[in-house]
């Protein structure tokens, strides 16, 4: 069975590729149902996901080889798997939430796969915060649910009826603290760093690059970004770009690979959650494809930059030139190396973005960002293989490759797709500059930082978590305490007592009428 | 006020709500009869037999969307007696008679006849109180006078005591007489209400008290001591000082019973009780301070369940906490405002957390059992390696717990999502805290038992005995039940309202 | 102060000494005495509206006499129960106590 995880989502690749219509798939009986759909921004992550869920899935079979609990693994994959594209194909919130338990589940499946201690306690604080993040979303569900007028449940309606309805505030800001968990906006970002360090590394791949967007397509959905709700959207830019400078920041202290790639989530996510808090600012519907756009660049780089970890750590220093090119290529792409998708999606957000502080800042996170993909690529050195002439086994290799190749051509096709004069032209040459002064602004940080500062502080992975471990040993005095109350309400002559006195209470209370 | 005392006609059909009582009382008979070697064999015919007159009667209420009625002997009420189906007893009736039927299947192990052995005690026991219990839970959900749900609910004490005891042992004796006393305390409550209800209307039958109930004092006492009877009866916190011994000393079959069925006839008697009987006379405070119980159940019961080191205490905890959830449809059946009155969505969003709770805790004791089974002893901290020896009962457990927890497209799920509309259209959401807050404490031990149960053995595993493959099949046939609800239950979810008046209730305020 | 008045009073007095010894008295044995009077207290009660009919020219109500007679059926029943059960704990244990919370409720070692 894990050999075949790579077929699984070659379906769903195949829906992007040609389903034209976006005519609902409605399923169930007439008076509650599943509705599917197809809409832009879901067929755009849709593709891209599923193509890293395809090459990610022929790296797991390799990567499995002679471990333990591979069918687990491939349960867990699968439900992961279908979480997350029913996530991008559901059109109703019943469907939504379902499939997002679904992924929930079977991510959290795939982060304790390892079974060590680690791995547990991430996966607890990715469960613990995921069914969080959940719970906030069904309240702001079901309040859309009242919303809207009749017994529809469509998200459509739902973010229709929103800038009307009269606990806007309550619903957007139910449904900012829940996708802004899943996505890891600061602080709910802790499981980040823990959950992918934790997870296998093809698992790794697919949460950091596709799970992770079902919070963007949620907040795209959802928010009513053709409506100005200038509070809300304040408050989400604001978060999101403090957690886009914030992930570099903690992420610089990093040593080990895969904790820089998800400080470097946190950052890109909080980017692009900035952007769509900037399109609700200015009540500006385009900033969803932007940040669509966006995120499907996200979605390849990262996964490739995930399943390079694993290559790179079976290849001997003397082919490790040749395998670290592609990789720092990608990686500086991230931070708008022209040329890239990365450049591409920087002027696709240009506009959203606007001119004030939010560029500034953006184009801090791009220096930022070189700069932790740099020292990504210097730790990635250090877990080379000891063997001189050791080569990645080719089942690992090509997935890993295939998908860095995607990373670069899809967002051109993506980019040519778009109609001529709606975006400016990415080779003049005043926006390939734009696009390079801030990566060779981080390269020469780079180089100065490695050479004279000796010592980064230490931070440990999940920075703030720490303070939430210690609330966790707090709990248990508290749970006894209730024990303990609890105990002592099982004596008989107290229950005897309680009793009576419940007798008394309900009968004043009824006779108070 | 309606105007009608047209007393009620046996309905076509009718005599089958008699088949439903009459099926477990000859099988009972039969055993006694025939001896404890049979019983099983009688059971067996019966308990299925009893589940095919469930589900016709299911189906005639549902297509024919009238009440089924039989008016026991020809004697109109007063002096006679009725038995009524609406939608609220076919639903529930169904429910427990597929539970005790798979019960039924899982005991066959521990309570089957083998050839060739010495007759014991315990079979006997365990076939006749399942019978009678399938046959005192079919009477709470048709009878149609306060005092023959009386005898119902006693009959039902009494067939759920000896199955706490069933091994004999001194803590499960302690267990089964403290539970024994506070039921009849509560029962008792419950006698003295209906006295006082006669004394003040001069019939007990619930259609005529229904037209003839008004708010007067007598009343209202007699409604308090009946429904804090019951409290002690359901085991609603703080009133639940006799379940978790009870219900985690008894072997896993009889648990599964005791804490899937039996908690609910007396639950459903409160039900009948607000909104049959008396509809509109229960006050806002007082239908603020049932859900303030309720709440109460679900965070303590909860937390404690997370403090437990015992499997089958954890789930009997737990227990405690999803009663609690069942007594929050009063306050938002019964809100303050009657513009939003969402009685039916909180009557169903209550009722399916009855029928999926069943389901789910059933599999779950299952599971526990042949957890228990297998290794002796069932300390959570050393379930080390057991997912890997047993795959089919643990994922039966965990599935149980999704139902709990309430992740789609579980029955737990949409009686959440019931609940929840309903806190919102009232505008209580001091509720929805309450509800929300439940289900991430039930995450929480739910991810500690499976957990441990994924992990390492500490030491090399070796299972006591050898757990059929059709005990686990059992158990997950419960579990994925209660997965399913969520979605079965799109289709017939309206018989539910069946036999339900339209509006809300004559306001008599 | 009619007859039916003296008969409510004695049923609430014994109700209130049987409620009392319920939940105070600390022996099984106890418990199931106080309940049987607590019992008579219900039953009294039904005697006395059995009775109250009468005033309206019935010779007494049938339907509460049938009631009492099922329910004093039923208490025998629960007392027999009770008395065995408690009859097999003194056998078991050589007492028979139900206060102390010793059962399986508590954290640890008791195994089911």
């Amino acid at each position: 069975m894990p050999a075949y995880l790579a077929f699984a989502p070659i379906p769903a690749f195949a829906a992007v590729l040609f389903v034209s219509d976006d005519s609902p798939l409605v399923v169930g009986p007439a008076r509650l149902h599943l509705t599917f759909a197809l809409d832009l921004p879901g067929a755009l992550l849709l593709g891209v996901a599923a193509l890293l869920w395809i090459t990610a899935g022929a790296y797991a079979s390799p990567y499995l080889q002679g471990r333990p609990n591979r069918g687990r693994f491939a349960v867990c994959w699968l439900t992961a798997l279908t979480g997350c594209i029913g996530v991008f194909l559901a059109a109703d919130m019943v469907s939504f939430y379902l499939f997002l338990a679904m992924l929930t589940l079977g991510a959290c499946g795939l982060i304790i796969q390892h079974e060590t201690a680690d791995a547990w306690r991430a996966g607890a604080l990715y469960i613990g915060l995921g069914l969080l993040a959940e719970t906030l979303l069904l309240i702001a569900f079901v309040l859309l649910a009242m919303d809207i007028p009749g017994d529809g449940l469509l998200i459509g309606d739902a973010a229709a009826a929103l800038p009307t309805s009269p606990h806007r505030d309550l619903i957007v800001g139910l449904l900012i603290a829940g996708f802004g968990m899943k996505a890891g906006l600061v602080p709910f970002h802790v499981w980040m760093p823990r959950a992918y360090a934790a997870a296998p590394t093809p698992a790794a791949a697919v949460l950091s690059g596709a799970a992770v967007k079902a919070s963007i397509l949620g907040m795209i959905r959802f928010l009513p970004l053709d409506t100005a709700l200038p509070h809300a959207g304040t408050l989400l830019a604001a978060a999101g770009l403090f957690a886009a400078l914030y992930g570099v920041v903690i992420g610089m202290t990093q040593r080990r690979p895969k904790i820089v790639l998800a400080y470097s989530s946190v950052s890109q996510m909080g980017f692009i959650v900035a952007v769509i808090g900037m399109g609700m600012i200015a009540g500006d519907g385009r900033a969803a494809l932007a940040a669509i756009f966006y995120s499907a660049n996200h979605v390849l780089v990262k996964g490739a930059l995930f399943l390079s970890i694993g290559v790179i750590a079976a290849t001997g220093r003397r082919y490790l030139w040749p395998m670290l090119l592609p990789v720092a290529i990608i990686a500086v792409g991230l931070g708008g190396l022209p040329l890239t998708g990365g450049a591409l999606a920087k002027i696709v957000v240009d506009g959203p973005l606007g001119d004030g502080a939010a560029n500034t800042v953006a184009t801090l996170s791009a220096v930022g960002t070189t700069l932790l993909m740099l020292q990504f690529v210097r730790g990635l050195v250090t877990t080379v293989s000891t063997d001189q002439e050791a080569t990645a086994a080719p089942s690992l290799f090509w997935p890993w490759l295939s998908t860095a190749v995607a990373s670069l051509i899809v967002p051109w096709a993506l980019f040519l797709a778009v109609p001529e004069g709606m975006l400016p032209n990415p080779l003049a040459p005043e926006l390939l500059w734009k696009a390079l002064f801030p990566v060779l602004l981080g390269a020469i940080l780079a180089a100065v930082l490695w050479r004279w500062v000796r010592r980064l502080p230490h931070i440990p992975e999940g920075d703030i978590v720490v303070v939430l471990d210690r609330c966790v040993k707090i709990a248990p005095a508290w749970g006894k305490t209730v024990e303990q109350a609890e105990g002592m309400l099982r004596q008989w002559h107290v229950a005897g007592i309680s009793l009576l006195a419940l007798t008394l209470a309900l009968g004043a209370a009824l006779l108070a009428q | 006020m309606p105007a009608t005392t047209v007393p009620d006609a046996t309905t076509a059909d009718g005599a089958l709500l008699v088949l439903a009582i009459v099926l477990p009382v000859v099988g009972i008979l039969l055993s006694f009869v025939l001896g404890g070697r049979c019983a099983e064999r009688i059971a067996g015919v019966l308990l299925p037999a009893g589940l095919g007159v469930a589900c016709i009667v299911f189906l005639k209420v549902w297509q024919g969307g009238e009440p089924l009625i039989y008016t026991v002997g020809g004697w109109q009420p007063p002096l006679g007696i009725t038995l009524r189906a609406d939608g609220l007893s076919v639903a529930m009736m169904v429910a427990m008679a597929i539970v005790i039927c798979l019960i039924g299947v899982f005991a066959h192990a521990n309570f089957g006849s083998r050839a060739a052995s010495i007759e014991t005690r315990a079979p006997l026991v365990f076939w006749v109180m399942l019978m009678a219990i399938s046959g005192a839970m079919n009477m709470i959900f048709i009878g149609g006078d306060l005092f023959t749900l009386y005898v119902a609910l006693e009959l039902l004490t009494f067939a759920a005591v000896p199955l706490v005891c069933l091994d004999g042992r001194a803590e499960t004796l302690q267990a089964a007489l403290r539970y024994l006393l506070f039921a009849l305390l509560g029962s008792i409550l419950y006698l003295i209400g209906t006295a006082l209800l006669y004394g003040s209307y001069g019939t007990l039958d619930i259609v005529l008290m229904s037209q003839r109930v008004h708010l007067e004092p007598a009343t209202l006492a007699a409604a308090t001591l009946m429904t804090v009877g019951l409290f002690a009866k359901t085991a609603l916190f703080p009133l639940h000082l006799w379940l978790p011994p009870a219900h985690a000393g008894a072997p896993a079959a009889a648990s599964a019973v005791l804490s899937a069925v039996v908690v609910k006839g007396s639950f459903f008697l409160i039900v009948r009780l607000w909104f049959d009987v008396m509809p509109g006379l229960l006050s806002v405070a007082a239908s603020q301070l049932i859900g303030v119980l309720g709440a109460s159940a679900i965070i303590c019961g909860n937390i404690v369940a997370l403090r437990q080191k015992r499997l089958k205490l954890l789930i009997a905890y737990s227990t405690v906490a999803q009663i609690g959830y069942l007594f929050l449809m009063f306050p938002l059946a019964f809100s303050a405002d009657p513009l939003h009155l969402q009685y039916g969505d909180a009557l169903t969003g209550g009722m399916l957390q009855a029928i999926s709770h069943a389901t789910a805790k059933a599999a779950m004791f299952m599971a526990a059992g042949l957890v228990y089974a297998a290794l002796g002893h069932d300390q959570i901290s050393e379930l080390g390696g057991i997912a890997r020896a047993l795959p089919m009962t643990m994922f039966a457990f965990g599935l149980g717990g999704l139902c709990l927890i309430g992740l789609p497209p579980t029955g737990g799920f949409l009686a959440k999502w019931l609940l929840l509309e309903a806190t919102i259209a009232t505008g209580q959401w001091w509720w929805a805290i309450v509800i929300t807050a439940g289900g991430l404490l039930t995450s929480a031990y739910i991810f500690i038992v499976l957990s441990r149960a994924m992990g390492p053995p500490s030491a090399p595993l070796t299972l006591h005995a050898a757990v059929p493959k059709y005990q686990e099949v059992a158990a997950l046939g419960l579990a994925l039940l209660s997965v399913m609800l969520g979605l079965v239950a799109l289709g017939p979810i309206d018989v539910l309202q069946v036999g339900r008046p339209e509006a809300p209730m004559v306001q008599l305020r | 102060m009619n007859a039916a008045t003296l008969f409510g009073l004695c049923g609430a007095a014994l109700v209130g000494i049987g409620l009392y010894g319920l939940i105070t008295n600390p022996e099984p044995l106890r418990k199931i005495l106080a309940f049987n009077l607590l019992g008579s207290g219900v039953f009294l009660l039904f005697g006395m509206i059995a009775r109250r009919a009468a005033a309206a020219g019935l010779g007494g109500d049938p339907v509460p006499q049938a009631m009492v007679i099922t329910a004093i059926v039923v208490a025998f029943a629960a007392t027999a129960m009770a008395v065995a059960l408690v009859q097999r704990l003194a056998d078991e244990t050589g007492q028979a106590s139900i206060s102390s919370d010793s059962s399986g409720a508590v954290n640890g070692e008791g195994k089911s």
